[in-house]
């Protein structure tokens, strides 16, 4: 299962490809130029191909969102389960970024579970559907 | 009645430590050698570990290594000839520099600047939670944290300590040209009749275990951080002190099992 989760943070000693990374290197045994290619690749599809070597804490609040979401979809066969969003994301309009950032990795996930307090339904659009974000 | 009693209240604190730490070595150890722990991600850590530790150290290390031993070898050799024990020059350098300073002076070094770091990496670490993710993601921190970090210190004070006694033999060669006029033959030659190759094998075995517990014994404390930003410089406070005690334990030990082995042999 890869978990998008405030209480999961970013490796702060490692960049934005070191931390997509490393879920690949670690279970796959896939050296750093197997799997650099194709970060670069869903890097580019959300125009973020400047922060791949930043530091974690240089990223805005989108970036690091992005980044958690992409080492979660780097889980095989990936179930990605996004916990409490808004804690992470502070704009009200933000679900339509989630969605978005979501149908651009599409292929990269089986299935995703958005998990959230029952009071920001009306950010979700106030109807049980925008719940499960697949 | 309270004195004694908080004696033996710091008695078992000092031993459930210890039991611990010898604990958490033998965990450590035997994913050490493990080969399944060197995966790609491991293999990128340390090599980045040797890099921080013992690449980017040696301008530094090599300057303290040749004004150090310069002095140490420098003063000796003064000394050696003024007492009429020119004769032992050979053995103070390869007995004495080489296999007892040069380890002691290189893990001192190493405690100083790294194991420091690691304690608080480490601690930070736990406080950000960001263990919690290494283990959300099914990445065992003891092998991609901690074992590259211990590989990294036992190669680095073994290989450092081989740099130092290099730039100690150097000094070496120097003064013995300008206080016993001796040839650079003349000086390889002693130098080789003074080689003990048990000296040099307990030397290594040495680094190894200086190397071992002077990062493993500041991941310990790292761990014991709690959640409070206000833990961390505890924990390293706590992890230095034991490190340098750890040091100066093994340098003991060592000397005591080499005089042993001197005895039997």
């Amino acid at each position: 299962m890869g978990i998008v989760s405030p209480d999961i943070p970013l490796i702060s000693n490692l960049d934005v490809l070191g931390n997509i990374a490393l879920i690949r290197e670690y279970h796959g045994n896939l050296p750093r130029e197997a799997v650099e290619d194709q970060i670069r690749d869903l890097l580019r599809r959300f125009d973020l191909s400047a922060i791949a070597y930043r530091r974690i804490a240089v990223l805005s609040e989108k970036d690091r969102f992005v980044v958690m979401l992409l080492r979660a979809a780097m889980v095989m066969e990936a179930m990605i389960l996004i916990d409490r969003p808004f804690r992470m994301l502070h704009d009200p309009r933000d679900y339509g970024f989630i969605l978005t950032s979501l149908k651009k990795i599409d292929e990269w996930y089986k299935e995703c579970h958005i998990f959230d307090y029952s009071w920001n339904e009306e950010r979700y659009g106030g109807t049980d559907a925008p719940q499960d974000g697949t | 009645m309270d004195f004694v009693a908080r004696i033996g209240r710091s008695a078992i604190r000092t031993a459930r430590t210890l039991s611990d730490t010898f604990a958490f070595a033998f965990q450590i150890f035997v994913k050490i050698v493990d080969r399944d722990t060197y995966n790609s991600a491991v293999r990128i850590v340390l090599a980045r570990q040797i890099y921080f530790t013992a690449v980017q150290i040696l301008p530094m290390f090599l300057g303290i290594a040749a004004v150090f031993g310069a002095a140490v070898v420098g003063i000796s050799a003064q000394y050696m000839k003024e007492l009429g024990l020119s004769g032992f020059f050979g053995q103070m350098l390869m007995g004495f520099v080489v296999t007892e300073v040069s380890p002691f002076f290189t893990v001192l070094l190493i405690a100083l600047r790294s194991s420091s770091a690691i304690n608080t990496e480490i601690a930070v670490m736990k406080v950000s939670r960001e263990l919690q993710t290494l283990e959300a993601f099914r990445i065992d921190p003891a092998r991609y944290l901690f074992v590259p970090r211990i590989v990294n210190g036992m190669v680095s004070v073994t290989l450092l300590s081989s740099l130092f006694a290099i730039a100690v033999l150097l000094s070496g060669w120097l003064f013995s040209r300008i206080i016993f006029s001796m040839s650079l033959d003349e000086y390889a030659t002693l130098l080789i009749a003074s080689a003990k190759y048990g000296d040099i094998f307990a030397m290594l075995l040495k680094c190894l275990a200086l190397g071992f517990f002077s990062v493993l014994i500041p991941i310990r404390f790292g761990l014991s951080a709690t959640n409070e930003l206000t833990s961390v410089p505890i924990s390293v406070l706590n992890g230095m002190v034991w490190v340098f005690i750890a040091i100066v334990f093994i340098e003991v030990l060592s000397l005591i099992a080499t005089s042993l082995l001197g005895k039997l042999v």
